[in-house]
């Protein structure tokens, strides 16, 4: 175990937390305004996948044309379920509309598997990216360092967003209090949509680096990162945007630091230790990382 | 209970009383919303009640048409239960397991059926839930009244379906699951069409220690699966005893979620000594990804995995990795000029519009065939007899090879096929037959 | 709690109930018994998260992780020691030559998931809300980790089959009237108004004298136990169990037939283990190619979860508390409804 070893390690769990931090924004953000956990988050970054494999295969379009078009498209899906199953319930209890979101989810994955069938497709990113970078004894590919360049320019740009436009300011209004951004003049559902349109984004940006990286999608795909990156933002403080970007690399090194140091013996309980980490951080800081108030509307 | 009362009802009056007091100061907000609520919650009704009204009448037509179909055939038909995972996690395996089985059940029924009977398949959706898979088979059995069922890929979701069929006596056939003692563990109306996973594994160390010749050897083990994890085990097996107890270097092993292995192949890096070969024992959706990430950091020992590599997912995958030996252990050649093989192929591409996905196809297919084979050989369409007659099979000639159940086994002895990659198409290299 | 009339009233149910099950046992194929086993396990693990999720207010996410213990605890005791040695030759010796009957089994199976609930539950119950539902799922991946690997007792991955199969409409229907029994008395008892007060508002209930880690370990605890016995009861239907089967999906489920029939309910978790688990039965009728007036529409399958999915969703935006809120079924509405008619 030597230096090199664990800046490995160190680059590629900062690769996989970078997808979670993505991901786990989306879920933050919804959740500040909404308090909504939003459990088909994973399934429209999915979506947004499939869409971008669609014109990367079908079209032969740039790569980068199939982020954008990606984003665009799992925007549009997170706004229009935001207007057709969670508005309707916007008023009802947490747990109600976390079961809608899992109905949701459900009902998004079956039609997936109905639709695009359920063997896992080939995702293939351009050459340029599949070239590797030996410094010394760390290999690192161009599409990890695209994932974590892009992950920082997201973060920034989203930060900017919200401090500086007005829009943005109106949604961190009405994650401070909903009922008083409405005396205010603002627009709720408007900034909910634009919330659900921007969290989709990131998440489709972070489902279509985890594809490129791991060169398949199927329509289960979104699940598990899905559920990972709530799970991250719920360690990071969930509502808080800086809290879920931590969260995710947090959950991210430690997945890939625990297989990395662990001798092979322990590597198949690294979930569980992972967890119990992650419980541990809970009870020190129980309303997450960088978590404010207890977590719930009075 | 009157103090646990009081307290109960102090709380409420005190506290809740307090809060809404908070809102006061916007109550002409809440009016309009309460209104709108309203409003919403009269239509929301509507709509409500007509879809329920929709979706039961559907849900009835649909029953009472299937009492209908099984009151009117139930007498001139072979009934045959395809019990397979179309949606879920399972769903990659036995889509095509599924498609291979009513494909065959269509020709056969082209070709006038058995015995003079038409073969009715009762296709269910096991959902890749354990509850839905036992529900189906029980279903199955008690209702729809089949003779065997054919299906299921996975040895959990088997387990749980094979001992309903085994408590009626009924026939249950997996198409997939390759755990060796399934059979031994349900009971006796149980059977496997694909070779266990000891016999593939076995002959994936013979192959490695003679042709490649092997001397030391590094295991990557999917965790989380029985399949992978007896593969691995049969392998370590065969592996010692031809190389010798320290013949494997390094087992590592992951989680099934996994996607990522740069953590293992920085430990197979750090080996001091490295291995001769690597034998990798995943599930098909994930040993192209880990050929893919082993050759992309520069590893090129020859790799070597199980059935679970034979899908377009390990050369698609894989990609140009794939081309540089890997090796896999698998059920049939889809290259065998044999006319079953090229009949099966050819036809499962007119019918389904493309090429067979993988393996499970040919193996749903040939356990369709299987049945019928031992239905015309026990000139009856009862279970025990079927049963008896399954029991017996010798050389039948099946897309997966010659298939034969021996001295009682239900496990079948059969043929192994080793494949490569070249220039992403698989390339047969050697049959290897069981002693 | 109960009247003359109300006892009278419980017990003419309770014997129609038998005579019922009893018929059903007579003319039922079992297809059918089993649904109706598997709607009254639900009804176990439903009513005891309820009591956790909608009573406390302790949101878990780690039932299917209590089942899991119950199921496996149940399954060591009660394989018969043939099998055991040939599928877990690596038991320790006290374990592999006990079996025991299927009523102490199940004890015990609620007991190994109380003293779970113990263990996670006294660092966990501080968090609330979604930090604690996240705690307890990290609690399920613990459980099924430790299952995968602990191969000497639970066979990893491959599972343990051959349980006795000795679940049958009287078990689980007679564990079904004892759990909602129990919860019934402990609700209405000073713990359970105690409880209720801290779901509504804790920091009074607090002022008032409730002990917040008391009461919600309490029913935490309360509610592993019947997870552990449902689980049992559950595993032996199967008769095979797997850590795959006490999955995320299983916990999402229960916690949907929970929101769905009313979360601060018991009549709710009958209703809505009731709905949850016959609808996806008659569902599936659907999806095998029917045809409709001479048209045959081809298989679809996963169409079933779509429908189910679609109602799920309509019946919360039309009832956001559940079918039952927090209504509970009670003789005394029918009393009050016939005096009105009269």
């Amino acid at each position: 175990m030597n230096g090199n070893y664990l800046l490995q390690q160190l680059i590629n769990g900062l690769g996989l937390g970078s997808v979670y931090a993505l991901i786990a924004i989306g879920y933050s953000i919804v959740y500040g305004i909404l308090r909504l956990i939003n459990f088909a988050h994973g399934d429209i970054l999915m979506i947004g996948v499939y869409a971008g494999f669609a014109v990367v295969m079908v079209m032969h379009a740039p790569f980068l044309l199939a982020l954008i078009i990606a984003m665009g498209v799992a925007a549009l899906m997170g706004v229009l379920l935001e207007r057709v199953a969670y508005r309707p319930l916007r008023y009802a209890t947490e747990e109600a509309t976390m079961i809608t979101s899992l109905a949701v989810s459900i009902f998004i994955e079956n039609l997936g598997i109905m639709t695009v069938s359920a063997q896992p497709k080939p995702f293939r990113v351009p050459e340029y990216l599949s070239v590797i970078h030996n410094w010394g004894q760390v290999s690192v590919s161009n599409m990890t360092l695209l994932i974590i360049s892009l992950t920082i320019v997201l973060l920034l740009v989203l930060v900017l967003f919200v401090t500086r436009t007005n829009l943005g300011i109106a949604m961190r209004a009405c994650a401070d209090n909903l009922n008083a951004a409405r005396l205010m003049g603002i627009n709720i559902n408007v900034v909910v949509s634009v919330t659900f349109a921007i969290g989709s984004a990131l998440a489709a940006v972070g489902g279509l680096m985890l594809a490129g990286q791991y060169g398949r999608i199927d329509p289960l795909m979104g699940f598990i990162p899905g559920l990972k990156a709530f799970i991250a933002a719920v360690i990071g403080g969930i509502g808080s945007i800086g809290g879920a970007a931590l969260g995710g690399f947090i959950l991210g090194l430690a997945e890939i630091l625990l297989v990395g140091l662990l001798p092979p013996a322990f590597s198949p309980y690294r979930d569980a230790f992972v967890f119990v980490i992650l419980i541990l951080v809970l009870l020190v800081r129980p309303s997450g990382l960088l978590g404010t108030g207890e977590g719930r509307r009075s | 209970m009157s103090i646990a009362k009081l307290t109960f009802l102090t709380v409420k009056i005190v506290f809740v009383h307090d809060h809404r007091e908070d809102f006061s100061c916007c109550e002409s907000v809440w009016l309009t919303l309460h209104k709108k609520r309203e409003e919403l919650k009269l239509m929301k009704r509507k709509v409500l009640s007509i879809t329920m009204l929709l979706i039961l009448s559907l849900v009835f037509t649909g029953c009472g048409n299937q009492s209908n179909d099984s009151a009117q055939n139930s007498s001139d038909t072979i009934k045959v239960g395809a019990l397979f995972n179309q949606t879920g996690d399972q769903a990659s395996l036995d889509v095509p397991g599924l498609n291979g089985f009513q494909m065959a059940a269509d020709e056969i029924n082209a070709n006038g059926g058995v015995l003079g009977k038409e073969i009715e398949v009762i296709a269910i959706d096991g959902k890749t839930d354990q509850n839905v898979c036992a529900n189906g088979a029980s279903k199955m059995v008690d209702v729809d009244k089949v003779m065997a069922i054919c299906g299921l890929a996975d040895s959990n979701y088997a387990l749980a379906a094979g001992s309903i069929a085994q408590k009626a006596n009924v026939l249950f056939l997996t198409s997939g699951a390759t755990l060796p003692e399934l059979p031994d563990q349900v009971g006796d109306y149980f059977f496997l069409v694909p070779f266990g996973d000891n016999i593939q594994a076995y002959a994936g160390a013979e192959f490695v220690a003679s042709d490649l010749s092997a001397k030391t050897a590094y295991m990557l083990t999917d965790k989380g699966m029985d399949y992978t994890m007896t593969l691995a085990k049969f392998f370590k097996e065969r592996f010692n005893e031809i190389n010798g107890a320290d013949s494997i270097l390094l087992e590592d092993s992951y989680q099934t979620a996994d996607v990522d292995f740069s953590a293992q192949i920085e430990r197979l890096k750090g080996l001091k000594v490295q291995p001769d070969v690597l034998y990798v024992a995943s599930d098909p959706s994930k040993c192209g990804v880990i050929v893919k990430q082993m050759r992309d950091r520069g590893i090129t020992q020859p790799i070597i995995g199980g059935d679970g590599y034979d899908t377009p997912l390990l050369t698609e995958l894989g990609g140009e990795g794939a081309n540089h030996d890997v090796y896999f252990t698998t059920h049939a050649s889809l290259e065998n000029p044999s006319e079953k093989v090229q009949n099966f192929v050819s036809t499962y591409k007119e019918t389904y519009g493309h090429e067979a996905e993988n393996a499970f196809a040919a193996l749903g297919y040939d356990g369709m065939y299987l049945i019928a084979d031992a239905i015309t050989r026990a000139d009856s369409a009862d279970s025990a007899a079927v049963r008896d007659a399954l029991l017996v099979t010798e050389g039948f000639d099946g897309v997966t090879g010659k298939i034969s159940y021996t001295d009682g086994n239900r496990v079948p002895n059969k043929s192994v096929t080793i494949l490569t990659v070249e220039d992403g198409t698989f390339k047969f290299v050697k049959e290897v037959l069981p002693e | 709690m109960l009247n003359q009339r109300d006892k009278k009233l419980t017990l003419v149910s309770l014997v129609l109930l038998a005579l019922v099950l009893f018929s059903l046992n007579q003319f039922l194929p079992g297809y059918y018994l089993r649904i109706i086993n598997l709607i009254g396990i639900n009804i176990i693990l439903v009513a005891s998260l309820n009591l956790t999720n909608g009573f406390t207010g302790v949101f878990s996410l780690g039932h299917a992780g209590f089942m899991a213990v119950g199921a496996y605890t149940s399954a060591l005791l009660t394989v018969p020691i043939a099998q055991k040695a040939s599928l877990l030759p690596d038991l320790p010796l006290w374990l592999m030559n006990i079996q025991l009957p299927f009523a102490v089994a199940l004890l015990a199976a609620g007991i190994m998931a109380a003293i779970c609930a113990v263990i996670i539950g006294f660092p966990v119950l501080r968090l609330r809300g979604h930090y604690l539902a996240v705690a307890t799922l990290g609690f399920l991946v613990i459980i099924k980790v430790l299952l995968t690997n602990l191969d000497d007792f639970t066979r990893g991955a491959r599972g343990i089959s051959g349980l006795p199969g000795i679940t049958n409409s009287w078990w689980v229907y007679g564990t079904m009237v004892i759990t909602l029994y129990v919860l019934w008395r402990f609700l209405h008892s000073s713990y359970g108004r105690g409880i209720m007060a801290l779901r509504d508002d804790d920091v009074a209930a607090q002022a008032l004298g409730v002990n917040i880690t008391n009461h919600k370990l309490m029913s935490f605890c309360i509610g592993a136990f019947f997870a552990g016995v449902g689980g049992a009861l559950w595993g032996d239907l199967i008769t095979v169990i797997s850590p795959n089967f006490f999955s995320f999906n299983q916990t999402f489920l229960l916690v949907e037939m929970s929101v769905i029939g009313g979360m601060g309910s018991l009549t709710g978790a009958v209703v809505g283990a009731s709905l949850m688990t016959i609808l996806p039965e008659l569902l599936r009728n659907l999806e095998g190619g029917i045809s409709l007036m001479g048209v045959t529409l081809p298989p679809l399958y996963g169409l079933s979860q779509l429908i189910l999915a679609v109602l799920v969703i309509l019946v919360l935006i039309f009832r956001p508390q559940g079918i039952m809120g927090r209504w509970e079924f009670s003789w005394k509405h029918f009393k009050k409804h016939n005096k009105e008619e009269i």
